[in-house]
């Protein structure tokens, strides 16, 4: 609780006036000569416990009112749904989730959760804190602590706008973490501003209870978790996974894989709508949406036949959460999927080029190339979306080590395979260990099917990794995220932690049948290849699709449309252009998922930490912090009628007389 | 020696009150012949009883009538008349000056004792006083004028003042006054009863006819104030603040259960007790008194 008028409180000690008015009386009453003292103090013994408690409560009545009266004057600040007390912090920090899903609005006012948070949090700093901590701000797309001359300015501020990208809450409060042991930040309260969306929070992350470790061991902290956890109802998400420009013998079409989800418990039919705006030319159609999901495959919508590329988007009509009905796409000639295998061993070289080498996907061009590792300096590196790298890991001060990490911020693939002599060079946090094999083959006993290169198909059938039998496994050493695991939790196959968006990634044995029964078996490692080469060509060729995140190097790009801050244009979901290239920004699909964390949950992560958690909606007007003099008005009356009735003369008893 | 003021002596009352006599509940023995019957048998025209002769009696005291008609010897006893002492115990605390100047309880107290020492002496009667106080003032009972004289301009001297030694004094009077006396008190009472009953139980065991006048003022009993006061105490000057609408109802009560234990003592100890209150004329309450006794003596 605050003040506006602190100066006031000096007066409180005007509290005890009505303790030194009944003092003063005490002395100034009548005199009463009086005989009979023995009965008065046979009475006076005989009431002396209800009346001295009635005496003090009485006084406690009338300090009570003063003082009330006293915190009238001074405009006490403090909120209904907040509870900040505790006084005014050294510093706080603003963790601000801005994530796609934060965009749901009130459909009647058009504010959004993110705007309501920012509104109502500014309007409480402002009021209870003002100027007097150190205000700083870390949202989820740069996750840079920013600071604040003043709490109004998180209402203006770009970085406080809106974006199609995703949170990644444990990293933000690691920002935090490093913020406040890098700056000492004396007493300070931590404001998280979310929709507590599971995806964002990832509770199961190993991460939390690291950081509730480090938290703990901080003085002074306080968390105060402002979450807009409501759903969406009826809420319809739309999201191309794949454009492909077709032209056959008189016309040209634009091949679309659509699906459209919602979010609803019933399943009733529902004729939706569906716009499409290719170059800016505009067609609509009507669906009919029967389940909770519509899949349409290959669907296709002419255009001229001089277009060969270009850029458009598909529009959902207008719901609660905006930033899933549009998703932008583009198309152009589609580039040939180049891969590059680098070995000396044409064993193993064969099985892996005539699976990179075959066709996933009819409708593009696949080429792979086998060079021996003294030609690695031969490697296409701006037309290879994968590497297969089987040969010794290079020095850290190599040159083909600086291409390999270039080649993976610019969002490639490389997959790593284990030589027969591994070195001890590390790359991205990995290298290998020591071949170990065993005449009874070993499988695989667990693998991630949810995301990763072992990720179940698109219709949900898993792939068939279980079968696969491993004879021969080089160690895999170092931190990394295992993909696949062998008994005794050896691992099969790490992804790299590495930053950037490329992807690199050790297995941990060879797809030769004298290690592995990977080539003989085909299914796992033709999937795995191709998703490795997949994630790779999303940045290869004219028309690139991404998703919106913090990525400085599209800040010379050109935005198609609408214009913003370059620092920004990678966060919103639109289309990107620069010389002959052509990028669709879309929100990441995860964004959709509605599932949010509950208060246990929540209450779980920061268990053992000072928190509170406010609920609140975007409906809800009322501000966290308010004036709430007339709270304390009501406690004067409150007091003042409980003093009254406590001074009320007693009921006068008609009474015969004592003789 | 100048005279004292006299003035609780009021001659209208004292005229209308001579009428009546001063009578004791039981035998007395005093020293010269009087009014008032005596435990030894005498020479008064008043019978007593037959005894048969034995050896020794004064042959004078044949009854020759009864010899006559049953041939035994008997002798006629007759009641002696003898004085009375009377004994008049004053209250002097403090608290006998509750009440506004010229109408204290201690007022009220010398006037009865004045106009009872009046009567008694003009009926040939022994008077004495013995104040209950911190400084006590003794006069033994004695008959004469001059020792009325004496008796009045000491009670109109004595200033009620300091705490009560009520209970003292008592059994010091018990010890003191030797001889049956009427002893008569003059108080509020403001003590223990317990311990009170045991002093009155002392002066009846030396078989005086105890009489009490308890002063009380009305207020006391109800003690209807209104608003909060600072009580001062006027036996030691403590000072109690109470508030009467707190504590009226207890005060009452506690008012009541004294007067419980004092019917109680008055029962036990069979004293003649007179409850007076400070509102009452003086002069009837005397007359209920000395009425009552008149009646008594016409009973035995």
């Amino acid at each position: 609780m605050t003040f506006l008028v602190p100066a006031l409180l000096l007066a409180l000690p005007l509290a005890a006036l009505p303790v030194v008015i009944h003092l003063i009386h005490l002395y100034r009453r009548r005199q009463v000569k009086w005989a009979a003292m023995m009965f008065l103090r046979m009475a006076q013994r005989m009431n002396k416990g209800l009346s001295r408690l009635r005496q003090i409560l009485i006084l406690a009545f009338r300090v009570l009112a003063v003082a009330a009266i006293l915190f009238v004057i001074t405009r006490p600040m403090a909120g209904g749904l907040l509870g900040l007390t505790g006084g005014v912090p050294d510093t706080v920090i603003v963790l601000l989730d801005r994530s796609a899903s934060m965009e749901q609005q009130n459909l009647a006012t058009g504010t959004s959760k993110r705007a309501a948070g920012i509104a109502k949090l500014s309007q409480a700093l402002r009021d209870t804190v003002g100027t007097r901590s150190k205000l700083v701000l870390i949202e989820n797309a740069h996750l840079q602590p920013q600071l604040l001359e003043k709490p109004e300015s998180l209402v203006d501020l770009p970085l406080t706008g809106p974006t199609d990208t995703t949170a990644d809450i444990p990293a933000l409060l690691q920002g935090a973490l490093d913020y406040i042991t890098t700056n000492q930040t004396g007493r300070t309260d931590v404001w998280v501003l979310s929709d507590l969306r599971q995806s964002d929070w990832d509770a199961a992350s190993g991460r939390w209870q690291a950081l509730r470790g480090a938290f703990t061991s901080l003085k002074g902290l306080r968390f105060h978790l402002l979450t807009y956890a409501q759903p969406v109802s009826q809420n319809l998400a739309v999201s191309v996974e794949r454009t492909v420009r077709r032209e056959t013998a008189g016309k040209a079409e634009l091949l679309l894989d659509l699906r459209i989800t919602r979010d609803a418990a019933t399943a009733t039919p529902t004729e939706l709508p569906l716009r499409f705006v290719i170059n800016d030319v505009s067609t609509t159609m009507k669906v009919e949406m029967k389940d909770s999901q519509l899949v349409l495959q290959g669907h296709a919508i002419p255009i001229d036949k001089t277009t060969k590329r270009g850029s458009g988007r598909v529009e959902l009509p207008a719901d609660a959460s905006p930033s899933d009905n549009v998703f932008h796409f583009v198309f152009d000639e589609p580039a040939v999927l180049r891969s590059v295998i680098l070995t000396d061993d044409e064993t193993e070289a064969g099985p892996l080029q005539a699976a990179l080498e075959a066709a996933a996907d009819p409708t593009r061009k696949y080429a792979a190339t086998v060079l021996p590792v003294s030609r690695a300096a031969e490697i296409a590196w701006d037309d290879t979306a994968l590497i297969v790298w089987h040969a010794a890991l290079p020095k850290a001060d190599d040159l083909i080590t600086q291409q390999l990490t270039n080649h993976l911020n610019s969002g490639r693939s490389i997959l790593f395979l284990p030589t027969e002599t591994p070195n001890n060079e590390t790359f991205g946090g990995l290298h290998w260990g020591a071949w170990s094999g065993d005449s009874k083959p070993a499988s695989v006993e667990w693998w991630r099917n949810d995301t990763g290169l072992l990720a179940n198909t698109r219709s949900g059938t898993s792939l068939p990794v279980g079968e696969l039998e491993v004879t021969r496994r080089c160690e895999i050493l170092g931190e990394g995220t295992p993909l696949a695991r062998l008994a005794e939790n050896k691992p099969l196959l790490m992804r790299a932690d590495i930053p950037g968006d490329g992807n690199a990634w050790f297995l941990g044995t060879l797809p030769g049948s004298g290690s592995s029964s990977l080539a003989r078996d085909g299914v796992v490692m033709f999937a795995m290849l191709h998703r490795a080469l997949n994630e790779g060509a999303s940045t290869l060729g004219k028309a690139q699709q991404r998703e919106a995140a913090a990525t400085e190097s599209l800040n010379e790009w050109k935005r198609v449309g609408e214009t913003m801050l370059s620092s920004e244009q990678s966060l919103r979901a639109g289309v990107l252009t620069k010389d002959d290239k052509l990028i669709a920004l879309n929100r990441l699909l995860r964004e959709d998922r509605p599932e949010t964390l509950g208060k246990t949950a929540l209450a779980e992560l920061f268990a053992g930490l000072d928190h509170h958690i406010i609920e609140d909606q975007v409906e809800n007007e009322t501000s966290l912090a308010s004036e709430i003099w007339r709270t304390f008005l009501f406690l004067m009356a409150l007091a003042l009628l409980g003093e009254a009735l406590l001074c009320m003369p007693p009921k006068r008893e008609v009474r015969p007389s004592a003789v | 020696m100048a005279t004292a003021d006299r003035s609780f002596l009021d001659p209208a009352v004292l005229s209308r009150l001579m009428a009546l006599p001063l009578n004791a509940r039981q035998a007395m023995l005093g020293n010269v012949s009087g009014h008032h019957r005596s435990p030894v048998r005498g020479s008064s025209l008043e019978f007593a009883q037959y005894r048969k002769y034995v050896p020794g009696d004064d042959t004078r005291r044949l009854d020759w009538r009864t010899w006559g008609r049953s041939d035994r010897f008997y002798i006629k006893e007759f009641e002696a008349d003898t004085n009375l002492r009377l004994c008049l115990l004053i209250d002097t605390s403090g608290s006998m000056n509750f009440g506004p100047a010229g109408a204290t309880r201690f007022d009220y107290a010398r006037k009865l004792a004045g106009t009872l020492a009046y009567i008694a002496a003009q009926q040939g009667d022994a008077v004495g006083l013995h104040s209950l106080a911190e400084k006590p003032v003794e006069i033994p009972a004695k008959r004469g004028a001059s020792h009325l004289g004496l008796v009045l301009d000491q009670m109109a001297a004595i200033q009620p003042v300091g705490d009560t030694t009520l209970l003292t004094a008592l059994h010091d009077a018990a010890e003191k006054i030797r001889q049956r006396a009427l002893v008569v008190i003059f108080s509020d009472l403001f003590v223990p009863p317990a311990e009170l009953k045991s002093a009155i139980q002392h002066l009846r065991f030396r078989k005086h006819d105890v009489t009490v006048f308890h002063l009380l003022d009305q207020k006391e009993l109800d003690f209807d104030f209104d608003r909060p006061a600072r009580f001062i105490d006027m036996e030691g000057g403590e000072a109690v603040l109470a508030d009467p609408s707190l504590i009226a109802r207890n005060y009452r009560e506690a008012v009541k259960q004294y007067m419980t234990e004092i019917d109680d003592l008055i029962r036990t100890t069979a004293i003649d007790y007179h409850r007076v209150k400070l509102h009452e004329k003086y002069d009837d309450v005397l007359v209920k008194f000395l009425l009552a006794r008149i009646q008594k003596k016409g009973g035995r």
